[in-house]
């Protein structure tokens, strides 16, 4: 299962923007999709739990914990390993690049370890999460 | 013309002359850090579904009140709730803090908020918008307390000062502070961001393990926590350690290596606190003598009837952290170079 960039809805991305913004302490101009949170934008992990805060309650959704994770491991065959001693394998990789369409794929290296993963989330990550939530929302 | 007698004491109860001037009231949150904490917690509040591990979101209770003679009268209120189910649902951990602010005793002048409570629901900034009190996380003080603590080391071993964990609200505090009074700091971290920030304030960055290694006092101030192993250390160092859970992961410190908690203050004059409030601070990892600096942050707000936060949401309010310190200085409250529940001895710090 893979996930595909999906175009940017202004309406949407100006919520995301205003919510990792206002958690951030920036101005929303440095907001852009394709700034890296923790390296661009200086935040650290626990600014993830305030950013998922807000968009909750600015899209009245609920953002799963480990969601990128969970999506990377959809659709794994019984056997198909994703990380060893916490390093991703080439696999892991294959399906991160896949989970996280927004990521350069020269950004996925070789020798990523899981707790890494946080560090390529970037603003258009979570307008993905956002729109893919509205749209399971809309749905059900 | 003494008043005495039924009528005299009829209108003294009407006019109110029989109490005494009420004193501020601080109130801080707090959650259960454990399993076994949460059980404790059904021991306190007389709820036997807690105290068999139960776990539901149970109601918040008082866990020990304080008294701060002559001056203020604090609530500690608990949240039977563990840091996980705390992060799993903000939006419900938003309602049970302010469900315990509303069971309080009396009009309460300032609230705290413990560990994991100051960063769910966007720092206290959500909490702050939904109750008419003012909420404070607690970050100025413990701010405080840590620079306290590293300046009192640096005078013992001189040399540049590391802090790890720069980018997050502690550590930015440390970091300008220490940047401000002309120290060679060394800060922890990566990213543009940080590495735009060390430049402003006049810190080298270095990523995090680098920058351990890279001299003998070393301030823990990341909000994760486990992150270092010890290794990275040099031997006849110090940590000063504010992190929560702490900065090393486990393994074998490097020789004469001295980890000291960072946000340690000394027991304030005149505070008691009653035998649940001493068991709360023996379970909090604070001892007898001492408390948490964070703790202190609304009372200080209480008794100065001060109603601007020292820290609401990220940063620090410009300026916080002098005028915390100065509040500090006139209360008499000092941070404290603790080892576990004791004080340690400057005789026990390595040398320049």
């Amino acid at each position: 299962m893979s996930a595909t960039m999906p175009e940017l809805d202004p309406d949407v991305f100006e919520k995301v923007r205003e919510a990792i913004a206002e958690a951030l302490g920036l101005d929303e101009d440095e907001v852009v999709p394709e700034a890296r949170l923790m390296d661009d934008l200086g935040a650290e992990s626990l600014d993830f739990l305030d950013i998922v805060f807000r968009i909750e309650r600015a899209f009245g959704i609920k953002v799963p914990r480990g969601g990128v994770e969970s999506q990377a491991r959809g659709g794994l065959v019984e056997g198909e390993v994703l990380e060893v001693d916490g390093v991703l394998t080439d696999l892991g990789r294959q399906k991160l690049a896949e989970a996280m369409p927004e990521v350069p794929s020269e950004d996925i290296v070789e020798g990523l370890k899981v707790s890494e993963i946080v560090t390529l989330f970037r603003v258009a990550t979570f307008y993905r999460i956002v729109v893919t939530l509205l749209a399971e929302k809309k749905a059900s | 013309m003494v008043l005495s007698g039924p009528k005299a004491t009829a209108r003294r109860l009407r006019e109110g002359l029989h109490k005494k001037p009420s004193l501020p009231r601080f109130v801080f949150l707090v959650h259960a850090l454990t399993p076994a904490h949460k059980r404790i917690l059904g021991a306190r509040f007389s709820d036997p579904e807690l105290m068999a591990g139960g776990k539901g979101w149970g109601v918040p209770g008082r866990l020990c009140r304080i008294v701060v003679e002559g001056l203020a009268i604090g609530e500690v209120l608990s949240l039977p709730l563990l840091p996980e189910e705390l992060l799993t649902d903000q939006e419900g951990a938003l309602g049970r803090m302010e469900d315990a602010i509303r069971r309080a005793e009396g009009p309460v002048a300032a609230v705290g908020l413990g560990s994991v409570l100051a960063v769910v629901a966007g720092r206290g900034e959500a909490l702050a918008e939904r109750v008419n009190v003012p909420i404070t996380t607690g970050a100025a003080a413990t701010s405080w307390a840590a620079l306290g603590n590293t300046l009192r080391v640096h005078e013992r071993l001189g040399g540049p000062i590391v802090v790890l964990g720069a980018s997050g609200t502690v550590g930015d505090a440390l970091v300008e502070a220490l940047c401000g009074l002309g120290h060679e700091v060394i800060a922890g971290g990566t990213g543009k961001a940080l590495e735009r920030r060390c430049k402003t304030l006049g810190a080298k960055l270095l990523p995090e393990e680098e920058a351990a290694a890279a001299a003998r006092i070393v301030v823990g101030a990341a909000t994760t926590g486990g992150t270092l192993a010890p290794e990275h250390l040099q031997p006849h160092s110090v940590l000063i350690d504010v992190a929560l859970p702490p900065t090393l992961k486990r393994g074998p410190l490097p020789p004469g290596v001295v980890v000291l908690a960072g946000e340690a203050v000394d027991l304030p004059h005149g505070w008691t606190r009653g035998l649940w409030g001493q068991l709360y601070h023996l379970f909090a990892g604070y001892g007898p003598n001492q408390i948490f600096a964070c703790l202190a942050e609304p009372m200080v707000m209480a008794i100065q009837g001060r109603t601007t936060p020292f820290a609401l949401g990220r940063r620090l309010k410009p300026g916080a952290l002098a005028e915390f310190t100065e509040a500090a200085r006139e209360l008499g409250l000092t941070p404290r170079l603790a080892r576990g529940w004791r004080e340690a001895r400057l005789d026990e710090l390595p040398r320049r």
